[in-house]
């Protein structure tokens, strides 16, 4: 399991880490909120630990950046204001937990293994792409016209999304989408790309998922 | 009263019949080809006297033959009814090249879709010059929408939030669209057989 730990008080960050790693972690520790972000966005990690106040740029606004980006990893939030506004705030600008200062470092460890070891997955009801969007409340795939999705066809636009512009293999594909259809293979991924493909083009989206039969598969802005 | 088509109600009649004669041809020589009939039905109609009345009226125009003829282009419609979203674009392209036909005004709401979810291919023909015909091309699952919300436009007294039918017929609509994508897909692949699937 591999943490980020964004903490700028010296002494406190390695406190934290060496006890991370110790309960055998693999964690990156930064002292600012910009190289937690610049982190964030070229690695991934099974969850993030963020102090509020941060030099450069405070925790809530990597969350929030992070979140605009549709990364959907767990985040606890570490803060020394106890308000109420400050602990909703946190929560409501995508916060898995929070954890106010001071605290007890089991504490903390246990909230940290409470967080990664969620299945459900952080996500948005309303997602983005190029000139589509995907609305997880009433499955509607929209541009200048719009389609409703099936709900397999709707999981399966929702991990490109989550991943854009990435070659997603067909195996990752049967992995996370058709676990539970172990007769599923190949030639239904295929079959599924198809569909939205033309689902794509029917809603006059200028989006795309290039790949071949049994290959890799990429959204992409244009087809 | 005197009709309002003047002299000319036999004349339209003969060029809705030339229109169905050639939708039958393509429909023979599509399955010919592909095995399958492109499509599922196909109705004409001349507008009745009533309908060309009350239109003229709408539109601020004369009640007069210039209008029913010239004005207005639906004195002659034509609905096509296809199985598949592919074989309405086909009998679009086999009709915008028949003889003596030119397409004067063209409106894809299959691509472009009403707001309201309504889906069709519409096209206006001018026949030998002078007469106008209206052809909406659509598949059954457009069609069979179509049928509903019509229902809603003319019934008087809507039982129930009238906001929330509008919206959920707009709902079918998407849902029915998606359907119709999805079952060309499963054809496509059919045709393409072992190459794909």
């Amino acid at each position: 399991m591999k943490l980020l730990l964004a903490e700028d008080t010296t002494d406190l960050n390695r406190v934290v880490t060496v006890m991370l790693e110790h309960a055998g972690f693999d964690v990156d520790s930064v002292v600012d909120g910009e190289e937690a972000l610049t982190h964030i966005l070229q690695n991934g990690y099974d969850g993030v630990i963020l102090d509020i106040m941060m030099p450069k740029m405070d925790g809530l606004s990597v969350l929030t950046q992070m979140r605009e980006k549709n990364i959907i990893v767990p985040v606890l939030l570490l803060t020394a204001k106890a308000e109420v506004d400050d602990r909703v705030a946190g929560l409501d600008a995508g916060a898995d937990d929070y954890l106010p200062k001071p605290f007890a470092m089991k504490e903390l460890l246990a909230r940290v293994k409470a967080m990664t070891r969620r299945r459900t997955k952080y996500s948005t009801d309303y997602l983005t792409f190029a000139d589509f969007s995907l609305n997880a409340d009433t499955l509607a795939l929209e541009s200048e016209n719009s389609v409703r999705l099936s709900l397999r066809e709707f999981e399966l636009l929702q991990i490109f999304v989550l991943n854009p512009e990435k070659e997603l293999s067909t195996e990752f594909l049967l992995e996370h989408i058709w676990s539970a259809e172990p007769e599923a293979d190949a030639d239904t991924v295929w079959l599924y790309i198809n569909y939205l493909r033309r689902k794509l083009t029917s809603i006059a989206s200028a989006a795309g998922i290039p790949g071949e039969r049994g290959g890799t598969y990429r959204l992409c802005r244009e087809a | 009263m005197e009709s309002i088509y003047g002299e000319h109600r036999a004349e339209l009649e003969e060029v809705m019949r030339r229109l169905l004669a050639y939708i039958e041809k393509v429909r023979g020589e599509m399955e010919e080809t592909s095995g399958m009939d492109p499509v599922e039905h196909c109705l004409g109609r001349i507008k009745s006297e009533e309908s060309m009345r009350e239109k003229c009226r709408r539109k601020g125009l004369p009640e007069s033959e210039e209008s029913a003829l010239s004005l207005i282009h639906d004195a002659i419609g034509i609905r096509v009814v296809c199985a598949f979203l592919d074989d309405v674009y086909a009998i679009r392209d086999y009709l915008s090249k028949l003889p003596h036909c030119e397409t004067v005004e063209e409106k894809d709401y299959i691509r472009h879709a009403k707001p309201n979810g309504y889906r069709s291919y519409h096209m206006i023909l001018r026949v030998d010059g002078k007469w106008y015909a209206e052809i909406q091309l659509r598949t059954i699952s457009q069609d069979t929408w179509a049928a509903l919300e019509h229902h809603l436009n003319y019934k008087k007294e809507i039982n129930g939030n009238k906001d929330l039918i509008v919206k959920e017929l707009k709902r079918c609509a998407e849902e029915l669209a998606s359907t119709d994508v999805s079952m060309q897909t499963i054809r496509d692949m059919m045709n393409q057989g072992h190459d794909t699937l």
